[in-house]
């Protein structure tokens, strides 16, 4: 599959009578940093949880490193997967929430722990060492017994991401990671996901922080009404948009 | 007429014999044998909901609807048709011993002890009301929850144990505190299956003595008792289930009571 991480093929999602995504293909290469923008409804978000097949798809397929995601193919038709197979295929990506959506009964290492623990197996000793490291790495090395509600929504979303890590994913989607924050805390969670990009993780960002877009971004993409409406590097993105939609969005949010 | 009825109720009432009887060895065991078929049928009924409700919430095939039907039919019946059920009808129809090499099915299995059929008849009822109040606490989470347990690798019945479940115990415990209480009392219904609960003692007794009066006010006492006390220990279960950092207990309670009012917000900055 010419190495790249996810791969996406005419994609289709339609909730009732309303179709959220109208065909959406494009591919995204190991390390690279993908963010996309557009507004609300334009279905950036329902395309992420396709990727982690938290919902299913109508047609096209998505591979996540050479592996479809959630089906398997036979005869040329698509299969759904068991709970169990499709739960282990979902582990290889990571989701990061507006909501954060922490576990609130359980404390900032237990949320990390608690996946790795019991869907890789490995040993408990093993993943508080894991859980304890990564949450140092987030800034958050003091606050490993903190509970959810004890913590601010930076401090959340970090434990978030910390958590996704956790299972070793090999792509990471961002789905307006910031959106929910104050505005102030913001720059804690994009810090800690430029991070990310600079190890060289491949990540998918859906975003309105057009900073974060402009620096740290391999390419930028502009989603409006379930298509792909333009996609390039962000300086000719921001600097030189092609698409009029494009000229149009950007002029009002910037 | 009405002041006569009190006036020859009390005179008739004779306290010697509820002296007599309350901690007399027949009507304790009695009560004991009420309280333990209650704690058993209570406690399988939470397994039997729990199972019908993540059945159902999950869609499972043919458990799902398995579930539905059970919780339709056993919350749609009195119990005591279904204690009848269980006692009579069930070894009435059970087949004759079936061999088949190794297996065989046993007329006998079907034959019930008064306390067996009471615990079963008492257990599936009880459990098609809690598959309800446990869908109420699974539903109360929100989907969130669900989303970043699937998105973490976990199958769905992780995902139910390991998150949803455990946070849906704040919101189940309450309403089952209740379904235990009526248990105490619906456990009576098995003394017309013959099982010597406690109910069933007491009848006994008046139907020797005629002390009518003074052991319906035994056996009253005693539910009344058990209710208590469990009234108690269900608004300390509940009080510890309250999140962390809403927990008072006595220490909180005390310390709120000797902070100056000026401070007050002080029991609760340390939040962020």
């Amino acid at each position: 599959m010419n190495g790249a991480m996810v791969r996406i093929e005419d994609v289709h999602k339609r909730f009732g009578r309303l179709e959220v995504l109208k065909g959406v293909s494009f591919d995204v290469a190991r390390g690279e940093v993908v963010v996309i923008l557009g507004p609300s409804g334009s279905g950036k978000s329902t395309l992420l949880r396709l990727i982690s097949h938290l919902d299913d798809l109508d047609r096209g397929r998505i591979y996540v490193d050479g592996r479809l995601v959630g089906y398997e193919e036979r005869g040329g038709k698509l299969k759904k997967l068991s709970d169990a197979q499709a739960s282990l295929a979902r582990a290889d990506v990571g989701m990061v929430f507006q909501r954060f959506n922490l576990f609130p009964h359980l404390d900032a290492l237990a949320n990390v722990n608690c996946a790795p623990m019991h869907v890789r197996g490995i040993s408990k000793r093993r993943a508080l060492e894991r859980g304890a490291e990564l949450l140092k790495q987030v800034g958050l090395g003091d606050k490993l017994h903190a509970y959810p509600s004890q913590l601010s929504g930076g401090q959340q979303q970090r434990v978030a991401i910390a958590r996704a890590l956790a299972m070793d994913p090999k792509v990471m989607l961002f789905d307006e990671a910031t959106s929910a924050l104050d505005p102030e805390l913001v720059g804690e969670v994009l810090e800690v996901m430029k991070l990310l990009a600079r190890d060289g993780m491949t990540m998918l960002v859906v975003t309105h922080e057009m900073g974060f877009a402009r620096e740290v971004a391999d390419r930028v993409m502009l989603m409006d009404g379930g298509v792909v409406v333009e996609s390039n590097t962000p300086a000719e993105f921001f600097d030189r948009p092609q698409h009029e939609r494009t000229r149009s969005f950007l002029s009002k949010i910037l | 007429m009405v002041l006569s009825l009190i006036h020859g109720l009390v005179l008739a009432f004779d306290v010697g014999v509820v002296r007599e009887y309350l901690f007399k060895d027949i009507i304790v065991h009695a009560a004991m044998r009420t309280l333990w078929i209650s704690v058993l049928a209570q406690a399988l009924g939470v397994g039997f909901g729990i199972a019908a409700a993540v059945a159902r919430n999950l869609k499972i095939p043919v458990a799902s609807q398995a579930a539905s039907i059970y919780v339709w039919f056993f919350r749609g019946t009195p119990l005591l048709l279904q204690l009848f059920f269980w006692f009579f009808v069930v070894p009435q129809n059970a087949p004759n011993d079936i061999e088949f090499g190794i297996f065989a099915i046993r007329h006998s299995w079907f034959v019930f002890s008064p306390f067996q059929a009471a615990l079963i008849g008492l257990a599936v009822n009880e459990g098609a009301y809690m598959a309800e109040i446990v869908r109420a606490g699974i539903e109360s989470i929100e989907r969130g929850q669900m989303d970043a347990s699937k998105a973490l690798g976990m199958t769905n019945l992780q995902a139910m144990r390991l998150v949803i479940l455990p946070q849906a115990v704040r919101v189940i415990v309450p309403p089952t505190g209740n379904e235990f209480i009526a248990m105490l009392k619906n456990s009576s219904l098995a003394a017309v299956i013959s099982y010597n609960e406690l109910l069933f003692v007491a009848r006994g007794e008046w139907a020797r003595n005629y002390k009518i009066m003074e052991l319906v006010t035994v056996a009253g006492l005693w539910y009344l008792f058990f209710t208590s006390v469990f009234s108690v220990l269900q608004a300390e279960l509940e009080a510890r289930l309250r999140p962390e950092q809403e927990r008072q207990g006595l220490m909180g309670i005390l310390r709120r009571a000797l902070t100056p009012p000026g401070d007050w917000t002080g029991s609760t900055g340390d939040r962020r």
